[in-house]
Formats: C-alpha cells, structure tokens, sequence
C-alpha cells in the first residue's frame, strides 16, 4: 500500500529544496469521486496530492505541455519538475526521452507501482453502483472502496479495473527517481492483449462491420491526439488547420498545401485518420489507454495501438518506453524480421 | 457484358527509382505482356515510403496497392528496403486488422534485371483483385 504521507512529503521536501520549480500530481476533483491534474508549486498546495483508482490520467503529456510553453517564452528551465508517474506513464516519459524531447536531468520522476491493481474504468463501474453517485475511492489491497450516499461500497478491483491495467505487464514504473509501492511485475491478472485476442479471433468480415461502425461514429474531436503524450507535433499531417500561417504565407501557398485527408467527420477520412495515428504511436504507445478514456463516442482506440504494440513486440522484439539510449522501432531493423510476406 | 467482367482493378504501384522502376521499364523494352492496370509512382526508395501514402492511395479510391523495391542487401542507401519491410508489414497488419482484404496489399522485391518477375507480380495482382471487386471500404465517398 502507498501512503499518500510519502508523496506529498517528496513533494514538499523537493520543492522546499528548490530541486523541483514544480511537482504535477493528482488532486481531488470537483466531480465525484474524480481525481484531476495538479500542478504544485508552493508547499501548502502539497497536502492536497491524492493517489487513488481514479487517477487514470497520463501526467507526463503536461511534461510535454511545459517544454512547449517554455519554448514559446524563449525560456530554459532553471530546475527538473518532479512528476507522479505510474508504470505506463513512466514508460511515456522514457520514450519522450528516447526522442529527446526532454533530458533525463530535466525531470524527476515520483514512481508510483500500481501493485496489485490499477485505475477504476468509469464505465465497468456505474452499473455496479446501481445508480449511486460515489464521491470518492480507495485502495485497499485487491478490492477498491467507494463511499456513496448510500455508505462505503467495497468491490473486487478486478471487476471495475479497466481493461489496459488488467492487461499490464508492467505495473511498476522502471525509471524512477523515488518510488513507492511494491513491485508486482509479473501479477498476471488477465492475459496481455486479451481484449485484443478476442477481438481478432472474428473473421475479416465482421471485424470490417464493426470497425466500419466505430469509424463512422468518430467526430474527429482530436480527444484522442489531444490527450496523448506523443502526440506532440505542432502541425498535424492530418489536420490542415494545424499547418503554421504566418504573414508571408501566401493564399497560393495555403491553397498547394498537401491536405492528406479532408477535414470533414466521413468514414474514409476517419479511417485515414485513426489508422495514421495507430502508425504513427507504433512503438511509441505505452498502452496508457487514454485515448480510449477521452473518446466521447465510444471507439476502442486502445485496440488499434494494442494491435501495433503486440507486432512490435512479437515480429520485432519491440518494447515501448524499455530503455532511453534504445533505437525506435521504425528507425530500426533486423536481418530477422519478417519478410516472408513479400514476394 | 456484366459488370463483373468488365471490372478492371486499378494499382496504385510505389516503385524505387533503382530496381522496380528500372525493372518495370525493362519489362517494357522486353515487350513482355501483363496488364495494364498499375499506375507506377516512382520514390527514391521503399524506406521513403510513409505508410500514409497507401493509406492515401487507398483513400483516393485505389483497388490494389503495391509497393516494390530493390531485393534485400541491394538497397541504393544501404538499408532502405530493411526499413520499408518493417513499416510496410506494420501498415499491412494494420490494414488487415480492420477488415479490409489483404490481397488489397502487395509488397515485392523487383531487381532492375526482373522485367520478366515485375510482368508476373503485376499480373499475379491483377488476378488476385479482380474476384474482390471494386475497394469500396477506406474510399472517399463522391461528393453528391
């Protein structure tokens, strides 16, 4: 079990030190139960840091949030800023600096092991709940506890635990500064790619009329690239509005742009889309399953990057957010990989 | 004629300035037969393939994607085709995955020497996406 007494004290002591200008952690939220992102910086606001099944959210996509508002300030960081960090956000972290996006010095990573759980999926647990509105939750070793008007509601946390942390083969984050809570790698709660496996064992055709259904549905919000810590590009291939206009952009100049895919929500440019982005995260995506979290509609997301992370893993011998001086896995090769499909 | 048989597939061909192109010319100048369905796109190399470009060709109503570069070990820039043979399988899997046919999907290895292999690749092809009809699935819908 974590206490919470550890984290906030790291965080005091980090910034009282001045060895952090900022600690991003978990706080209560202002809906239910919900924890959200906390950005500390002076040491009363440190008692306010949670850890609970609620904190599902991939902190370090505020690391990537402050490199860029750095950069807009022409300014250069004077301390690390300490992060609370799960074991798939700490993957995250590890692959944003294996593209050196930051340097290991410029952060200082709060390790927290999920043990032998993980984070509540919204989704598994409302119907359990019957209706009641839980105001807050707990770990308490393999059950998670959730007060309710009605009083304390206590559930095995393999019913209520998303997907993506049953499946976890690393629930414990490698690279660490501090960390706390036991190292559980290893648990085997379900089989890694389950949801995958089951998906993929329909044929050709069904699995077309299910995508095909997913893809019609998607509005292209951007939730999904919005709340992924590798999609850091400024301008997105995908999204002509991105592209940068300045003074000396011309009209002529606006109307040659290669515009990839239209901008309309249709199913072709929603399928160029999403299957542009599972390209683009191959070997990149940690499995945080924030993207899946963040659709408004519904589309399993996760089961696209799952399908990337398990060819890596088993064609090419890949693993994501493994080492920082590690090659990525599409600037890299075998002589052994597969080639028997080419003729 | 039914409809059927009056359908000819069409290729959208990615061929590597070195080999393929090279093996799909010399497969003219031998004036070997095969079908007149690919459009050929010549790249500097496989490795400069990005997988949205099959994506796009395939958005913008291709039936049949092939890509084709030098054999393994002859790549212009040394390590091109190594680097192409891990995205082209990532993008195949990928394209499979949803549910689009496979067959739609073709990658090959054409030395500037081959005219006689790109003929039969081509037609191997051809043959291959005719009994699956028009690609229907990631085209763009005509504008009403």
């Amino acid at each position: 079990m974590i206490d919470i007494k550890d984290i906030r004290d790291t965080a005091r002591d980090m910034l009282t030190k001045g060895e952090a200008r900022a600690v991003i952690g978990y706080r209560r939220g202002s809906r239910g139960m919900l924890a959200e992102p906390a950005f500390i910086t002076n040491l009363e606001q440190a008692d306010e840091l949670v850890w609970d099944p609620t904190c599902f959210h991939n902190l370090s996509l505020y690391l990537v949030e402050d490199r860029k508002f750095l950069a807009h300030l022409r300014k250069t960081a004077n301390a690390p800023i300490a992060i609370v960090a799960k074991g798939c956000d700490a993957r995250s972290i590890v692959v944003l600096m294996q593209e050196h996006y930051f340097k290991r010095e410029d952060v200082y990573i709060i390790g927290v092991s999920c043990e032998g759980t993980g984070v509540v999926d919204e989704r598994k647990l409302a119907p359990l709940l019957n209706g009641a509105h839980a105001t807050s939750a707990a770990f308490d070793g393999d059950d998670f506890v959730f007060t309710t008007a009605e009083g304390e509601k206590r559930l095995p946390a393999r019913e209520v635990m998303a997907d993506r942390c049953l499946e976890c083969r690393n629930p414990f984050p490698k690279e660490h500064n501090a960390v706390f809570g036991e190292d559980k790698t290893g648990r085997q709660l379900a089989e890694p790619f389950a949801a995958l496996t089951r998906f993929e064992a329909q044929g050709n055709s069904a699995r077309w009329d299910i995508w095909s259904r997913h893809f019609d549905r998607c509005i292209r919000c951007f939730a999904c690239r919005s709340v992924c810590p590798m999609c850091y590009c400024d301008e997105c291939v995908v999204d002509s509005i991105s592209f940068p206009v300045t003074a000396e952009t011309t009209a002529e100049d606006k109307a040659n742009r290669i515009r990839w895919i239209e901008r309309s929500a249709v199913r072709s440019e929603n399928i160029t889309y999403l299957m542009t982005r599972a390209m683009h995260l191959a070997g990149r995506c940690t499995d945080c399953g924030e993207c899946e979290r963040a659709c408004p509609v519904n589309v399993p997301i996760r089961l696209l990057n799952n399908k990337m992370e398990r060819e890596a893993r088993e064609k090419f011998g890949y693993e994501p957010g493994a080492s920082i001086g590690g090659s990525s896995l599409v600037a890299s090769f075998l002589d052994s990989d597969p080639g028997d499909f080419i003729r | 004629m039914s409809e059927q048989q009056t359908y000819e597939p069409r290729i959208v061909a990615f061929l590597c300035k070195w080999c393929s192109s090279a093996g799909s010319d010399l497969a003219g100048v031998s004036r070997i037969q095969y079908p007149a369905n690919a459009t050929p796109i010549t790249v500097p190399c496989t490795g400069a393939i990005s997988p949205m470009y099959i994506l796009s060709a395939f958005n913008k109503g291709a039936d049949g994607v092939l890509v084709s570069g030098c054999h393994i070990g002859d790549c212009h820039y040394i390590e091109g085709n190594y680097l192409a043979r891990r995205k082209m399988h990532l993008i195949m899997q990928l394209i499979e995955f949803i549910g689009v046919e496979p067959n739609r999907f073709r990658m090959s290895w054409v030395s500037a020497a081959e005219g006689g292999k790109f003929a039969q690749v081509i037609t191997d092809f051809v043959n291959d996406l005719k009994p699956l009809g028009p690609q229907e699935k990631l085209k763009k819908a005509e504008r009403a």
